[in-house]
């Protein structure tokens, strides 16, 4: 089944915007895990993640013509797709709904619009290196990285200043840089 | 503004993540076209990046590639460039382009069977035209025959042709009791324009009048076969001569043909 050609990246992005068959297959075999990694570190949820990877792959190749290279790579427009249908699927009032019958289990409870932060400890990929952060750096990361909020609705949620926002998610991620390295 | 500060400001990281905000890609991207080692470090963080992904990879489902294949719709062909990119249609594009082609096909329909309809509306016309002219026509025959055939009290002359036209020949129908006189022309030349034939009863060798007739009579006539000529009170013979237009008084002209009752 597994397809022997290896492309470039070029030719990735040149084959998939001429909607190529063999190049999707190409794509899903090298991606697919990856990507799936990132949408359950995101998504608790397990049965909906399989449901969040189709659609990020039905967004890859419907959106493909919109990927910009001078921007970033290709794996990282990609995730991104995945990021972004996995926050969707967390705000979307079907599954908010679905969570109206369990019980909370956050242990940072931020109150007004901001859910709750939510670590699990069997998280996996980029999410369980979380839990080697500091806590205020971790509930940071949560919110805007996991959950999609804008640095501007962090500092309103947890009445902290726009400016400290910014300055302590960047340390944090370049702290989760070292950790990843 | 001091690059290196900048690259391990953390902006990087933001930026790829998807974290900074609008103003801050925008600067990014601007300071990227300006200083290649920017690119160089994000390229760097994205490498890092994706291998951490690929580490922490999880398979998905069995099944969710071919799902997703067949929602797409790809068939397994390569598109080549040089074909118009494909666009792909969704379940609606599918159904409001299926009606288009069906209201299409409906209004070529109507517009042929309009015509179709015009066409045929004519020729129903034209042919009932026909029938009415065949039917009284058909009338003007049954009435001929009954008079010739059923009516007992109708005698008839056989009228042949004299030696100078052995080809011409008549028949008269004589109505003993209402006295009406029909001829019926068989064969007869046609006359000149300045001649008519003319009818004559003969009793006791006296000729009598019956009147002039044309050709075109037997058109004009609600009755096809027979032309109806004045009455006759008595008869023992019929004859027809050629006179001048308007007819004679006592015939002047050839006689063509002649018949005993």
């Amino acid at each position: 089944m597994a397809d022997k050609t290896k492309y470039s990246e070029e030719e990735l992005v040149s084959l998939l915007q001429q909607q190529d068959a063999p190049a999707f297959n190409y794509l899903y075999d090298n991606y697919s895990g990856a990507l799936f990694g990132i949408i359950n570190g995101i998504v608790p949820d397990k049965e909906i993640t399989a449901d969040i990877l189709q659609e990020v792959f039905v967004n890859i190749w419907k959106k493909i013509t919109s990927y910009d290279p001078a921007k970033g790579r290709l794996f990282t427009w990609m995730l991104n797709v995945a990021r972004n249908a996995s926050i969707d699927k967390l705000r979307s009032r079907g599954y908010q709904d679905s969570l109206k019958n369990q019980p909370l289990t956050g242990d940072v409870n931020t109150g007004g619009a901001v859910a709750v932060v939510n670590p699990r400890t069997d998280d996996v990929g980029l999410k369980k290196i979380l839990t080697k952060l500091k806590p205020e750096q971790r509930v940071l990361i949560d919110l805007s990285y996991f959950q999609g909020f804008t640095h501007d609705e962090i500092s309103k949620a947890l009445n902290i200043p726009l400016g400290t926002v910014k300055t302590r998610i960047r340390a944090a991620l370049i702290l989760l840089r070292t950790m990843i390295q | 503004m001091n690059i290196q500060e900048y690259i391990s400001s953390g902006i990087i990281e933001s930026y790829v993540l998807g974290l900074a905000s609008p103003e801050e890609r925008a600067e990014f991207e601007n300071n990227c076209s300006q200083y290649p080692e920017l690119i160089t470090a994000r390229i760097a963080f994205e490498e890092t990046l994706e291998n951490t992904a690929k580490k922490n990879a999880i398979a998905p489902p069995t099944g969710t590639k071919e799902h997703i294949i067949q929602q797409l719709g790809i068939t397994g062909k390569t598109i080549t460039m040089s074909l118009t990119p494909v666009r792909r249609m969704n379940g609606l594009k599918y159904a409001v382009a299926a009606c288009l082609v069906l209201l299409a096909g409906s209004l070529y329909w109507n517009i042929s069977m309009v015509r179709k309809n015009n066409s045929l509306t004519a020729t129903l016309d034209s042919t009932n035209t026909k029938l009415k002219g065949v039917d009284e026509k058909m009338k003007g025959y049954e009435n001929d025959m009954s008079m010739i055939v059923q009516n007992p009290n109708v005698r008839m002359a056989y009228m042949k042709g004299m030696p100078q036209s052995p080809q011409s020949f008549t028949t008269v129908y004589w109505d003993t009791t209402s006295h009406d006189v029909y001829l019926m022309v068989n064969n007869l030349p046609a006359p000149a324009s300045d001649k008519q034939y003319q009818l004559w009863a003969i009793l006791n060798n006296k000729p009598v009048d019956m009147g002039i007739f044309d050709m075109e009579d037997l058109a004009i006539r609600k009755r096809p076969m027979l032309i109806q000529l004045k009455k006759a009170q008595s008869a023992q013979a019929f004859a027809i001569t050629l006179e001048k237009k308007g007819g004679s008084t006592a015939p002047e002209g050839q006689m063509y043909v002649m018949g005993y009752l």
